[in-house]
């Protein structure tokens, strides 16, 4: 399946309904049984992938309407992980999660949700993972010497799974690693810890860092100068970056570093119910022209849709869509 | 028959057993017949405000949506008002008025329908009062501060501000040594009345920077909200040496983010000190699993329509066509402030309001404050009392939610005011309203806004503050939630 050029899609999430939010919980509350849970998750994500194909997406997500939140999806399946299942009351809240033993290598079920985006889109899938940077933050370690070997052992099991979505089918694999922006102390090793994870898996790579969305909301402001050049050594394709919220000042690292990735444009704010015109969005793909050739770009929104209303979601998206159409007829393509 | 004792203050036992005997007495005589009886709830309150909307005792019906009597029935005892020779009169008076349902009563002068006490005339008496503060004091001889628990704003207290510049400054050196100063340091105060809070704010800013040399100061950029221009025009003088360090906006405080849209994530500190407790708001009874909310009625009892009428020259069938010109057009129908103030302040001390309670899930139209729904306001009540009356702070919710995103990802927002820190609190005395010079005053649900924060992402924290001794005010404490 080939793209067409400046191919459109939004970061990973896309918005969570008021009514699934509400189900999520009443499954804590022991409310519904987990295969009514299952089936109300397979009806979502078949409208979410609807959606996104009917606002004119290239690329297509599974809207990652099964996780809680980022991080507890995969703490739930990273083996050796312990989990405190009364440790939350709201869905989105993080459990309480840890690690006491060695991580041992076994399969974290991730393909059977792959299969089912790629079962129900004829467009080409993009599967997220939370980064192991990330998940050390957020997962309590308490057998690692360092955080950065948790991060490497983390690193070593997903690398399986990464594989095993690539061998289901699996072409374009993005991972989420929003804490660097937090801890940009902890980039070099961060960076050695994504190319253990991708070693070997044939896909297109993309690393999405960005400065939080916890709640809709940023956790961090400054810069990306800090990834620079350290992030140079990253086996990966694409760096997905948020530049619609924070303007697009940072673009000129991509020139002043020659740095060779994809960029994966932010031209949507996901922190504002805002909702921008095609000509905005045309404007921020010519800013990034002007540093890039357009072969090198992905349209995206700056971050995952969770926090936002759909009605608001599936605008934007528009927008992004009708914006790159602008720009790709300017280009003649 | 359930009777609650909602304090421990004096008298309670007194009055608990005169509301006892006067209640049998009245079954006794077939006054109050028996099913009434069985349904009865009978609260004694004492209401810390001298001055109130409450009669010595007052009945609330129960309705469904469809004016149809539910069957419930509060009765409320100020047991502070009370005078045990009236008492057996005052209970057969208001449990008849309140059975009868009747929309007339010779007895008093409705000065609007039953409403959401949000919508209800009392707050554009508040506003009014906001706008004529200087009449106000003028006739009272002394600032409206003076009011005040402790004749001053908690705000102004010179430890609480040291003790907060400190902090703040320490948040600053964190946030530099990690490389996330931003350029502008932005903070926010909304509702800064005559701008002395600042004023020492920034004196204690700039000295502690200087000690500490961390050249700080003039990356400081404080915003001044004030819904008044007047009002900031006073500010602007008061911190006339800071000038360069501030900024000057017009802000509803209901609404902040409206005129400062472009300072979202931006800003570092917000500090509001006894705003929440003035803004609009509403009251929800929760009785037999079933939610009921209070519509009230503002009126003045016939027997000050005619004292005051009849001392400023104003016939009863006028009295109400002249309270709403007044309020629309200041006191030129009264000569001016000399007889317009005395009048006001004669109007507002009688002023009472009677309620009803109309069952909410009758009511579609409910009209929730942003960031409640009845989803969310039922998984809130899961663990709360099932038979009480809280405040929805209606006004302080939707101000705190169109605050929030105001603030920097490592920024907090701080709010000095009285509040109700735990849901079970509101079984245990009177929370408002109450009236405090010519303002009404409510404390605020500070158990809903950390509930409700909680859901878009905020922790919320209180403490006591600390600085004065036996006050109520309490630090309500926001940052953002991991």
């Amino acid at each position: 399946m080939t793209l067409p050029i400046l191919p459109t899609a939004i970061v990973g999430s896309y918005a969570m309904p008021g009514w699934l939010e509400r189900l999520k919980t009443d499954y804590f509350a022991r409310r519904i049984s987990r295969h009514d849970l299952d089936e109300i998750y397979d009806a979502a994500v078949k409208a979410a992938i609807k959606d996104q194909e009917t606002a004119g997406l290239d690329v297509i997500t599974d809207g990652e309407l099964r996780r809680d939140n980022m991080v507890d999806y995969f703490a739930e399946r990273l083996p050796g992980v312990q989990i405190d299942r009364s440790s939350k009351k709201f869905y989105y809240d993080f459990y309480d999660s840890a690690v006491v033993g060695k991580l041992p290598m076994a399969s974290m079920g991730l393909v059977q949700d792959f299969t089912f985006l790629n079962t129900f889109t004829d467009r080409v899938p993009k599967f997220c993972v939370t980064g192991p940077h990330c998940l050390t933050k957020r997962i309590r370690n308490q057998f690692y010497p360092s955080e950065e070997a948790f991060a490497t052992d983390i690193a070593r099991v997903m690398n399986m799974e990464l594989k095993a979505l690539v061998k289901a089918g699996a072409t374009f694999i993005q991972i989420d690693e929003p804490y660097y922006s937090g801890f940009p102390e902890d980039l070099a090793w961060g960076v050695n810890v994504i190319n253990t994870l991708v070693e070997g898996v044939d896909a297109r790579i993309a690393v999405h860092i960005c400065y939080g969305n916890r709640y809709g909301k940023p956790s961090w402001e400054g810069s990306y100068r800090y990834l620079f050049p350290t992030i140079l050594k990253a086996k990966v394709q694409q760096l997905t970056l948020e530049f619609a919220r924070r303007g697009g000042e940072d673009l000129d690292l991509f020139k002043e570093f020659n740095a060779p990735f994809e960029l994966g444009l932010g031209v949507i704010d996901v922190k504002n119910t805002d909702i921008e015109t095609p000509d905005m969005v045309a404007q921020h793909i010519r800013k990034a022209l002007e540093v890039m050739p357009a072969e090198r770009i992905h349209v995206l929104t700056d971050c995952g849709c969770f926090h936002l209303p759909r009605d608001v979601t599936f605008a934007k998206m528009k927008a992004m869509v009708e914006g790159t159409k602008i720009v790709r007829k300017e280009l003649g393509k | 028959m359930i009777l609650k004792l909602n304090h421990l203050k004096v008298k309670a036992a007194a009055t608990t057993q005169g509301v006892i005997e006067a209640v049998y007495a009245l079954v006794e005589e077939g006054l109050i017949d028996q099913g009434q009886f069985a349904r009865l709830q009978v609260e004694l309150d004492w209401i810390q405000y001298k001055s109130n909307f409450r009669e010595a005792v007052t009945a609330t019906q129960g309705y469904n949506a469809f004016g149809q009597p539910a069957p419930i029935m509060d009765v409320h005892v100020d047991t502070r008002q009370v005078v045990p020779e009236t008492l057996r009169g005052d209970l057969l008076r208001a449990i008849h008025r309140a059975q009868s349902g009747a929309e007339e009563d010779a007895c008093r002068l409705p000065l609007e329908e039953f409403q959401s006490l949000r919508s209800s005339i009392v707050w554009k008496f508040n506003r009014f009062f906001w706008r004529h503060l200087l009449a106000w004091e003028a006739a009272t001889g002394q600032g409206y501060d003076k009011a005040l628990p402790g004749g001053s704003s908690d705000g102004h207290n010179p430890r609480a501000i040291a003790d907060d510049v400190a902090e703040f400054l320490d948040l600053l050196c964190v946030l530099r040594s990690k490389n996330q100063l931003p350029a502008e340091v932005n903070l926010l105060e909304i509702g800064v009345g005559n701008g002395s809070r600042c004023a020492q704010w920034l004196d204690k800013f700039h000295e502690l920077d200087q000690q500490r040399g961390t050249s700080l100061y003039p990356h400081v950029c404080f915003y001044m909200g004030d819904y008044s221009e007047d009002t900031l025009n006073k500010a602007r003088l008061t911190v006339a040496k800071h000038i360069d360090q501030c900024r000057f906006v017009q802000v509803d405080a209901i609404n902040p983010i409206k005129s400062l849209a472009h300072l979202r994530h931006k800003i570092l500190q917000v500090h509001l000190t006894n705003v929440y407790d003035n803004l609009p708001d509403e009251e929800v009874v929760r009785r037999d699993g079933k939610l009921y909310f209070v519509q009230v009625r503002a009126y003045v009892p016939t027997a000050a329509v005619n004292s005051i009428g009849g001392k400023y020259g104003i016939p009863a069938e006028l009295f109400r066509d002249r309270i709403y010109h007044m309020l629309e057009a200041g006191f030129d129908s009264f000569g001016g402030p000399q007889h317009g103030v005395p009048f006001w302040q004669e109007l507002w001390a009688a002023m009472r309001l009677e309620e009803r309670l109309v069952q909410l899930e009758d009511l579609p139209e409910f009209p929730f404050p942003d960031g409640l729904d009845a989803g969310k306001l039922e998984d809130i009540l899961q663990d709360a009392p099932t038979d009480f009356r809280f405040h929805l702070s209606s006004g302080a919710l939707e101000s705190f939610i169109r605050t929030l995103p105001l603030l920097h990802p490592r920024g907090y927002m701080q709010v000095f005011d009285i509040f109700v820190t735990d849901l079970a609190q509101y079984r245990t005395g009177f929370f408002g309203p109450g009236k405090l010079d010519g303002s009404l005053l409510n404390w605020v649900n500070g158990a809903l806004l950390k509930e409700v924060a909680q859901r878009e992402g905020y922790d919320v924290h209180f403490r006591p503050f600390k600085y004065r001794a036996n006050t109520h005010t309490s630090i309500l404490y926001t940052t953002r939630r991991e």
